[in-house]
């Protein structure tokens, strides 16, 4: 059995898309790196395996929880948002900066990923960032979106944090 | 009395210079993968009729003289079209659990059997235009110009019909050859929208037409063309499509607009080796009717029909055509109809299977593929290619990488899978499943660079998600544009 370590369906060995979300096999299929998540993380990812909505309608705000930090951030995403580390010697600041969170430590770069609002959704895409972007587990293709849904996991590096609509 | 052109050998897998001990030996390691008792798969009978036939000649000495004797000219005959076929893995793990084993199946014409024959293959086309009080106005004046533009193309030497259809049917041109096109051109004209839709009335009589000059030099083919649902008569349109395409006629099916059901339609085609297609605007018309023709017209092999045969332990799960005309394949039906192999494009489908749970390594037989066709420009019928597949199962195989033309095809062939499952959750019922099924689809269309169809499929989620609806519109547009990207030839993959 191959278990999906995007949507948790267990596949037949030998399926190269999983059958019931359609997530690329390829590339992870022989080396899994379920060993570099810790367990929590692992817990939380399994707590849900029911999906929240993927609509982010008007009028909605993005809540992040960051690990270990009580107090969420609230934002009302605009068209787009660029989530890094502010860097004093460089002169773009990030709409979200996770550097008071120690992101420097945990590999974010300055411009690492961004939230992009469409029409009654919110996509994530990776902007080539060095130690990527991981949406509940899987890495994403630099530039290419993914549609968040509320709940989701989101990890820069090894930074890690969770996303709600509200 | 056998047709000496089939190769008795090659049935049996073994050489024509066999002995007799080898041909009962083959025969019963053939008996024990295929023959019926032991093997209940859809493919495995065919292929056993044609394995005891083969058997009963060459076992008796006289009969396998006088056969030797008769097939000797087909002997040295060139290969018309070959077989290709790349697994998804090429060594399988030993299991105690069953996995899936992907076929890419390739049938592609010999180059130098078309650069010997130059001359164009005959046709003996019928159209069955829908003339339903729904296609008034614009849709009626395009199928008209269609229908003009196809006179336009076709030659002398090709056979024409027209028929239309509304609640019943009007034979509007005979099968007639093409001389007089200004004559025809004008009766094509005279259509006028008025009453029903009830596709089985155009349907026999199209075929009735296509019939009086069937041959099977010619490619015999019926062009369905409807923007509308009937009623009640599905079983008997299907029906009808299965004894046409016995009788070597193909059918073809578009549906303009919103209205019509394109599971019919798909089955409709299917049954036949045909294809269908969506038309969103009346100006797409001509350009379907255009490209189905000169598909037709570059003919190099017709009635193309694939077996697939797994041994007794191996499960056909599924297969579709990728190339040309992406459709979905019956196999619970075999043999699988699979229309026409055009000069310059090889027939690409995909076979999904599933292995047994197994300890044993060595090399082992899967699945044995058989493709028949009529090589229209040698004049050749009943053309056969058989290919046994074996794959090798060790312990712990060292990991390789899916050929990337497997993986191209199955990737696109995912995203359409998608759509169906969406489409078939709401049907249960199941509006949530649904949606999540179309945000699934959202997110590997934007990851696949399609963002206009995934924002359709977004579009779609919310609608489903709200009125437990699909729209007609985004349903048929997502199912036949996903299912399209299929189309697109991989780049490097093309037929050299």
């Amino acid at each position: 059995m191959k278990r999906c370590p995007y949507c948790g369906f267990e596949n037949r060995e030998g399926v190269l898309f999983c059958e019931e979300c359609g997530q690329p096999f390829v590339g992870q299929a022989d080396t899994p790196d379920t060993s570099r998540l810790n367990p929590e993380t692992h817990e939380t990812f399994k707590e849900r395996m029911t999906w929240g909505t993927a609509r982010f309608g008007e009028g909605a705000s993005v809540l992040i929880r960051i690990r270990d930090v009580v107090e969420p951030l609230v934002f009302e995403p605009g068209a787009e948002t660029i989530i890094g580390r502010l860097d004093p010697s460089a002169l773009e600041t990030p709409d979200i900066d996770l550097a008071p969170y120690g992101a420097a430590e945990l590999g974010v770069s300055r411009r690492h990923g961004m939230i992009r609002r469409g029409e009654d959704t919110l996509t994530l895409i990776d902007l080539d960032s060095t130690n990527g972007t991981f949406l509940n587990g899987q890495r994403l293709i630099p530039h290419q979106p993914r549609v968040l849904r509320d709940g989701d996991e989101i990890r820069m590096g090894r930074f890690v944090f969770n996303i709600f609509f509200r | 009395m056998i047709d000496a052109s089939r190769n008795l050998y090659a049935i049996l897998g073994i050489p024509p210079e066999a002995t007799a001990e080898d041909i009962r030996e083959a025969y019963r390691v053939m008996a024990r993968r295929f023959h019926p008792d032991a093997n209940h798969n859809q493919g495995a009978d065919v292929q056993f009729r044609d394995i005891a036939v083969s058997y009963s000649v060459l076992s008796n000495p006289g009969d396998r003289l006088r056969y030797d004797d008769a097939h000797r000219h087909f002997r040295d005959e060139p290969a018309y079209f070959s077989l290709r076929a790349i697994p998804s893995k090429r060594v399988l793990s030993t299991l105690i659990e069953p996995q899936v084993l992907y076929l890419l199946l390739d049938i592609v014409p010999a180059q130098r059997v078309i650069s010997a024959r130059r001359a164009n293959v005959p046709m003996n086309l019928t159209l069955v235009l829908d003339r339903s009080t729904s296609m008034r106005g614009a849709r009626l004046d395009k199928v008209k110009i269609a229908a003009h533009h196809i006179i336009d193309q076709l030659s002398p030497q090709d056979v024409l019909a027209v028929v239309s259809f509304s609640d019943r049917a009007d034979v509007l041109i005979p099968a007639t050859s093409v001389t007089d096109k200004t004559s025809l051109r004008s009766t094509v004209s005279i259509m006028r929208a008025d009453g029903g839709t009830e596709i089985y009335h155009g349907l026999v009589a199209g075929v009735a037409e296509c019939r009086k000059y069937l041959a099977p030099r010619m490619v015999n083919h019926v062009i369905l063309l409807t923007d509308g649902r009937t009623f009640g008569d599905e079983q008997r349109c299907l029906a009808l499509a299965r004894q046409a395409a016995e009788d070597g006629i193909g059918i073809s099916a578009m549906g303009m607009g919103e209205e019509w059901n394109d599971e019919f339609l798909d089955a409709l085609a299917a049954a036949t080796g045909g294809s269908s297609a969506y038309i969103n605007t009346p100006r797409a018309v001509l350009q379907f009717l255009d490209e189905r023709v000169r598909s037709l017209g570059d003919a190099f092999a017709e009635r193309l029909q694939l077996t697939i045969a797994p041994d007794a332990d191996v499960l056909l799960e599924s297969a579709f055509r990728l190339n040309p005309h992406p459709q979905p394949l019956e196999v619970e039906r075999q043999p699988i109809p699979l229309g026409t192999l055009e000069k310059n494009r090889s027939i690409r489908a995909l076979v999904q299977l599933q292995m047994p749970p197994s300890s044993k390594t060595g090399f082992r037989s899967v699945v044995r593929l058989d493709v028949t066709g009529d090589v229209l420009i040698a004049d050749r019928h009943q053309y056969k290619v058989i290919s046994d597949i074996a794959i090798e199962i060790a312990h712990e195989p060292s990991p390789e990488p899916p050929p990337p033309a497997v993986l191209d095809a199955l990737g696109k062939l995912t995203l359409y899978r998608m759509q169906q499952k969406a489409e078939r959750a709401l049907t249960q019922g199941l509006a949530l499943e649904a949606a999540r099924q179309l945000e699934n689809l959202a997110t590997r269309l934007f990851a696949a660079g399609q963002d206009e169809l995934a924002h359709k499929a977004i579009h779609e989620a919310r609608r489903v998600s709200r009125t437990q609806a699909f729209s007609q519109e985004g349903r048929k547009s997502l199912k036949f544009h996903t299912r399209q990207l299929l189309a697109l030839p991989a780049p490097g993959n093309d037929v050299p």
